[in-house]
């Protein structure tokens, strides 16, 4: 009995170290990692933060000739005619937006988004949500600018962004360290926190 | 942890957000650096060596870093946000404590406030990680 009983424990102690050596084992970051990829988030957060200062409020001017580029050269079909209907609405001229109708309330929505991002991956607070809104401003601009400047330009600032919407890099030197185990905890009896702590 | 402890974790931490700071001036137009001579500037202090202004610059924003933790580790958090206040005036040149350009309060007050919360987060990272740990 004893024997038979041992015999089947190694077995099944066997089979466990199979299954376990064919699952892929979970990947752990080190502190060392886990503040590199802080370090990083922060970096990608002042590029965001310096981009804010060409294009600043009330006019958004610096904004205005991309805008019209982005009509001229979009990769995707109708991007350039959505455009041209709403932020490029009733202007009167290529080189400046005097006379738009609807360009400065869209811009200022791009310039907020901007600085939202900026401040969500410098601080690291919901660098999760920040991220994804880089995610979609880069993509925006890839699918506009992508083939006026070197390809991979805008590219590499969608796949920048995808990174940190994959790794949590705000809870390392960043507010997220405080928010995250407080959002954890009250995610069990508020929706609300539930939904917020997928941010961080 | 004692108060000797604290206050060396908050100089380095201080430190190390104010280098963090300094790499913002690699990543910027113009030369590597261009911004140190500006650290001077903030106390009215001017070199005509370009070479000695931006390592003069360098060091005084690593020892005001290390100055400013020392602060922060002596006293806590409390009294965090009018030094992010004092500090963002202190780099405009503001006259009054509210600056009112938009443009200048958006270029310095958001990198002082990233000293203060970096400065805060390694601060509480490091009390984490020196900690004694608990039995379960």
């Amino acid at each position: 009995m004893s024997i038979s009983s041992s015999a089947q424990k190694q077995q099944r102690g066997a089979t466990t170290a199979s299954e376990e050596s064919a699952a892929a084992p979970p990947i752990t970051l080190s502190e060392r990692s886990s503040t590199g990829l802080a370090l990083l988030r922060i970096l990608v957060g002042y590029l965001w933060f310096q981009q804010l200062f060409w294009k600043l409020p009330p006019t958004f001017a610096g904004l205005y000739g991309y805008v019209v580029r982005e009509s001229q050269h979009a990769i995707l079909p109708g991007y350039g005619t959505l455009l041209q209907h709403t932020f490029l609405a009733g202007c009167p001229s290529l080189s400046s937006p005097v006379g738009c109708t609807a360009f400065v309330p869209l811009a200022a929505c791009v310039w907020t988004a901007e600085l939202l991002v900026a401040i969500s991956l410098l601080f690291g607070l919901f660098t999760r949500f920040g991220a994804l809104l880089a995610t979609i401003l880069s993509v925006q601009l890839y699918v506009g600018l992508a083939y006026t400047e070197w390809i991979w330009t805008y590219g590499m600032l969608v796949l920048l962004a995808l990174v940190f919407v994959a790794v949590p890099a705000g809870r390392r030197l960043g507010v997220d360290l405080w928010l995250a185990p407080r959002l954890r905890s009250a995610a069990q009896r508020h929706r609300l926190a539930s939904i917020a702590s997928w941010f961080v | 942890m004692n108060r000797s402890d604290t206050l060396r974790r908050g100089l380095l931490a201080g430190i190390f957000a104010s280098l963090v700071l300094a790499l913002f001036d690699f990543v910027t137009d113009g030369e590597p650096g261009n911004g140190f001579p500006g650290v001077l500037h903030w106390f009215g202090l001017t070199m005509s060596d370009p070479t000695i202004s931006h390592w003069v610059g360098l060091l005084l924003l690593i020892v005001l870093g290390g100055v400013f933790g020392l602060i922060f580790g002596a006293l806590g958090v409390l009294w965090w946000l009018l030094f992010e206040v004092v500090l963002a005036n202190l780099t405009n040149h503001a006259s009054s404590l509210l600056s009112p350009s938009f443009g200048q309060f958006l270029s310095s007050f958001p990198l002082a406030a990233l000293f203060g919360v970096l400065l805060g987060a390694i601060f509480i990272q490091w009390q984490g990680q020196h900690e004694p740990r608990r039995p379960s």
